[in-house]
């Protein structure tokens, strides 16, 4: 390659580096200024941040990392969370893989374009779930738990494979694999001697409120978003009454009232866990969110859509249930995404109640003797803080992302 | 208020009646969109609805199937009468299709099971009939090889072919259409009013609100013409356009024609 | 007219398959279900109430606290009522305080997000990423934990001049009054209202004749020049308090709980990442058609955002914000952890010491739905006329 081969590949580049700088760094004097002060500002902070990272004795969490992922568990029970886990990776990766499969099969046969997930695609969505292991793993004292890990990776890539190549006709087979995955995901912690969710603790107890709480109040939500839609005005005012007092008052107090007086409201001899307790009261309050963004769904569906199939003799729950709800839930996936960080930010509430999940097993181990008083609540905290961050951060740009492809979707 | 113009051949319905609205008024609060409609329409009839906007065509239709209810007076339709009974609106929705400006077909199904959803919910046919039926109909507007596709993939004309083919699914014995060529490209227009030409000759019996006056020309057997929620002239298309009687009607046809 | 012909299924309608019918009794069963399920819980609490002892009505409230509130005159021997009426106005402060600092922060760091310089872009974009991703709860826990009790103790605080701060508390500078503050107050007022007319004034003036308003200038200028010659009159009605430690305390100056701080940085820093977010997407929503007709105006950048965008994008982003505001309220309800007196930490002491849950959570609900429902509605007026105006 001759020298002038060379800088006409090069000078463009270095040009264009040139003008990017200037153009969006040196435009003027007063943005000029500001980059130089926050530039400064910043490479000090990182510094500060870097010495600091490097500087902490990290003991207080290789001790305690356990507790902070399954709380109080049985330690000699722990292949439960752990088989447990695998259940529920193949259930997830065995689902992705069938819609992946069902999307494509669908756009094929109307001649739509289809996109493959390619593993760079997977890469740049994930970096920031996948960084948390690899800190996790490195936190870990044995090897067992990064086997476990890899074969855990390994399990799903082949799980979401399966679900694939699984041919049109096994799919509804397939799915009932799923449901029997996440049946078999609880069984394996609870059933044969195991612990309930009473006796759950640290991130999972989170992940698991998190997950449940959703499930349980989406019916519930449901119900009262079309309550609230309703043509019958006693349905409606009494949907209205319960959304707007639930989203009047903070989580916190419903949380109390389940915690502490809902022993109360019920018979005598029924007296719920603590988490069973917490489990309710997530419910009903999530219930009134979720009616909110399920109203948002329907209130966005055209009336034509309905008067179409009362037009052709459906009854009314039919056009509610194969024209309306379908479309209208479609165009809730992204914030019921939203409400569901949401409510795994919230589940920290429960600390407050005492409960050992992740943001209390964080705080409580700076009180152990060897830890007492050395001010490491930055880095536990940090710890917790990065674990939550991951999550929300991750869903709420898979979130976005499908808001963007249902916008330009099929309608 | 003077009684509607009707010619002398324009009184009765061709044929048996299949649709009857005698004295029928409609409200929206306070102001009346049909004042004391009298129309009766014969089994395989044509009826084309005209009128400027806000004349209560569109009403009128959507009152036969029940999207609106009617406050006052009888309507029947094949020998049922519209009433609160649920049981009797629905056999009439089921005996009538409908078609829609904005087409509504429903998005998130394929063109196929557009068509045959709503034989196999509400008549309970099979998988196979009903797409099979669907297949035919399909074929009968001209677009059998846009089956699999999404609505949002078709362009409008193919959209209202579709939604033709979905009511027809139904085998209804009336067709309603309201304003159906209006949300179209112009260069689609001809594609659907010749499905429903076709459809015409075959005996279907149809109310028409449109503005399309060569398919009124073309295929009424009377037409309406509304005003003001009121019917102001009915008669045959020749006396309709050669010699209107109102003043009203006069008045709208030269600023139409 | 062609006889009318009818058969069976509409002579006389069953009457269970009349719609009127249906919609009646279907509201029917639903409120009788709902009123069942109510009565019964309702029957349970009175029930399990008396059998464990515990008084059913609102009695109680005049009993003893039995707890201080720090940073409060309440002693613990002050009646409950009193109690929760300081966790209510601690509740405010927190309010009162937040929300311009949260809605300044927010919008500046939106406007930024836009900003033409990469570097504040991406810093505000990191910003709204770091703290709308995190608990809440897991902010003030940091806040207080891990930055405010790494603050010096009381007797080594930081003296900046004008502003102490420890880990207890952070104290300002504060003004007491000295003789002849009162004409000082009346004097200001009046001098107030006549700056007031002399904006208006201004203001017309310019809208009449066009010459420049600066009604800030005047106005300002009246109101620095009467308190200047006020304060040399009157022989100085106003002085300075300085905050300053004595032994474990300080004296002087305002001071603010820890606590009050810790949680109003973290639920400012945490709210101001979605004002910022709501702030970006309306000038967005409106930047698009709206600049390029500005532009075509010949108007600078400045005065496009000023005059066309913002005032736009405002009406957009009201509601949002708004809301935004009321999640701020609520979240102030995690001042419980820290240990913060206001309302919600109040109640669970109270409870703490014996006294009946129900009531007290009734009473607690109550007082944020006051305040919820009282904005919402103020909010849903003020929609309708937003909408009104922009048709």
């Amino acid at each position: 390659m001759t020298t002038q081969e060379v800088s006409a590949v090069f000078t463009p580049l270095r040009k264009n580096w040139w003008l990017w700088v200037k153009e969006n760094l040196f435009n003027s004097w007063y943005n000029s200024l500001l980059t130089v002060v926050l530039g400064t500002g910043i490479v000090y902070a990182l510094l500060a941040a870097l010495r600091s990272l490097f500087g902490f004795d990290y003991t207080i969490l290789r001790v305690n990392l356990t507790l902070l992922m399954v709380g109080q568990f049985p330690r000699d029970m722990l292949w439960r969370p752990w088989l447990s886990g695998y259940l529920l990776v193949a259930a997830v990766a065995l689902a992705a893989g069938l819609l992946k499969a069902q999307a494509q099969s669908k756009a094929e046969q109307a001649g739509l374009p289809f996109t493959k997930t390619r593993p760079g695609d997977v890469l740049r969505r994930g970096w920031p779930v996948l960084v948390l292991v690899v800190i996790l793993l490195s936190l870990t004292q044995t090897i067992t738990p990064t086997l476990l890990t890899v074969g855990l990776l390994a399990m799903g890539i082949a799980a979401y494979f399966l679900g694939r190549v699984i041919p049109a006709r096994g799919r509804r087979l397939a799915w009932v694999g799923v449901v029997l995955l996440v049946l078999g995901g609880y069984l394996a912690l609870a059933a044969f001697g195991g612990r309930g969710w009473s006796q759950w603790g640290g991130l999972h107890l989170n992940v698991f409120l998190t997950i449940a709480g959703i499930a349980f109040a989406f019916p519930l939500g449901l119900l009262l978003a079309l309550g609230r839609r309703s043509s019958l005005p006693a349905i409606r005012t009494m949907s209205v009454t319960y959304i707007e007092l639930v989203r009047g008052v903070p989580l916190i107090t419903i949380l109390l009232f389940a915690y502490l007086a809902i022993g109360f409201l019920l018979p005598e001899n029924l007296k719920p866990s603590p988490i069973t307790r917490i489990l309710i009261a997530i419910t009903l309050f999530e219930a009134a969110y979720i009616a909110e963004v399920v109203r948002g769904g329907l209130q966005a569906l055209p009336k034509g859509q309905v008067e179409a199939g009362q037009s052709l003799g459906l009854p009314a729950w039919k056009t509610t249930r194969l024209i309306v709800l379908p479309q209208a839930l479609r165009h809730t996936i992204p914030p019921m995404v939203g409400q569901f960080i949401a409510l795994y930010k919230d589940t920290t509430l429960i600390q407050i109640l005492g409960v050992l999940d992740l943001l209390n097993v964080s705080f409580i181990i700076n009180t152990q003797p060897q830890f007492l008083g050395q001010g490491l609540f930055i880095l536990t905290m940090s710890f917790a803080a990065l674990i939550f961050w991951v999550g929300s951060y991750t869903m709420s740009r898979e979130a976005r992302r499908l808001e963007k492809k249902l916008g330009v979707g099929e309608r | 208020m003077t009684q509607a113009t009707v010619y002398s051949d324009a009184t009765h319905a061709k044929g048996e009646p299949i649709i009857e609205l005698i004295d029928v008024d409609k409200f929206f609060g306070d102001f009346q969109a049909l004042k004391d409609i009298n129309l009766s329409v014969g089994l395989q009839e044509v009826v084309v609805v005209i009128g400027p906007s806000g004349s209560g065509k569109s009403t009128l239709i959507r009152c036969i199937n029940r999207l609106e209810k009617h406050d006052r007076g009888r309507i029947v339709v094949d020998g049922i009468e519209l009433t609160d009974d649920v049981k009797a609106v629905q056999a009439i929705r089921r005996e009538t299709g409908m078609v829609f400006q904005q087409f509504n077909l429903f998005p998130h199904l394929t063109v196929l099971d557009n068509i045959a959803l709503a034989p196999r919910q509400v008549r309970h046919a099979s998988k196979a009939e009903a797409e099979a039926t669907a297949m035919q109909l399909l074929e009968r507007v001209g677009i059998p090889e846009q089956s699999r596709k999404y609505p949002g993939q078709l362009s409008g004309g193919q959209q209202q072919r579709v939604a033709i083919a979905r009511s027809l699914a139904m085998k209804p014995k009336v067709m309603l259409f309201d304003e159906p060529t209006s949300a179209l490209d112009p260069e689609m227009i001809k594609e659907v009013l010749d499905v429903m030409v076709e459809l015409a000759k075959g005996g279907m019996t149809m109310i028409v609100v449109t503005h399309e006056m060569g398919f009124a020309r073309a295929v009424a057997d009377r037409v309406v013409f509304m005003a003001d929620g009121q019917i102001v002239e009915v008669g045959t298309p020749e006396h309709f356009f050669t010699d209107p009687q109102e003043d009203r009607t006069k008045l709208f046809l030269s600023q139409i024609l | 007219m062609a006889a009318l012909t009818t058969d069976g299924l509409s002579a006389r309608p069953p009457f269970w398959r009349s719609l009127k019918f249906i919609r009646w009794s279907i509201q029917l069963v639903a409120v009788g279900l709902s009123v069942a399920i109510v009565f019964y819980l309702w029957n349970n609490l009175i029930r399990n109430m008396r059998a464990s002892g515990i008084s059913t009505d609102f009695s109680f409230l005049t009993q003893a606290l039995g707890v201080n509130i720090a940073g409060s005159d309440i002693s613990p021997g002050a009646p409950i009522w009193r109690g929760l009426l300081v966790g209510i106005k601690n509740t405010f402060a927190l309010v009162i305080v937040g929300v311009p600092l949260l809605t300044v922060l927010g919008v500046l760091i939106g406007i930024g997000k836009l900003s033409t310089n990469w570097l504040v872009a991406k810093i505000c974009a990191v910003y709204v990423e770091l703290f709308r991703n995190l608990p809440p709860l897991l902010l003030v826990y940091f806040m207080f934990n891990a930055v405010i009790l790494q603050f010096p103790a009381v007797e080594n605080s930081w003296d900046l001049g004008f502003v102490l701060i420890n880990q207890r508390f952070v104290a300002f500078v504060g003004f007491v009054g000295q003789p002849g503050i009162g004409m000082y107050w009346l004097v200001m007022g009046v001098t107030l209202l006549i700056a007031i007319w002399v904006w208006i004034w201004r203001t017309r003036r310019w809208e009449q004749t066009g010459e420049p308003h600066r009604r800030v200038a005047w106005s300002m200028a009246l109101l620095g020049a009467v308190a200047l010659l006020a304060f040399l009159i009157l022989g100085g009605p106003i002085a300075l308090s300085i905050p300053a430690i004595d032994g474990r305390v300080a004296t002087g100056g305002y001071q603010g709980l820890a606590q009050y701080f810790g949680v109003l940085i973290a639920l400012s820093m945490y709210t101001a990442s979605h004002v910022a977010e709501i702030t970006r997407g309306s000038i967005l929503a409106v930047a698009k058609g709206q600049t390029e007709a500005a532009n075509a105006l010949a108007l600078k950048p400045t005065q496009r955002l000023r005059h066309i965008v913002l005032p736009q994008a405002m009406r957009i982003a009201i509601p949002p914000v708004i809301s935004q505001y009321l999640n701020f309220t609520k979240n102030t309800s995690l001042a419980l952890a820290i240990g913060y007196a206001e309302i919600t930490r109040i109640t669970f002491q109270t409870i703490g010491n014996g006294h009946p849950a129900p009531q007290m959570i009734a009473l607690l609900m109550a007082s944020y739905l006051v305040f919820s429902l009282t904005i919402s509605v103020l909010v849903n007026i003020l929609n309708r006329r937003l909408q009104y105006a922009s048709r």
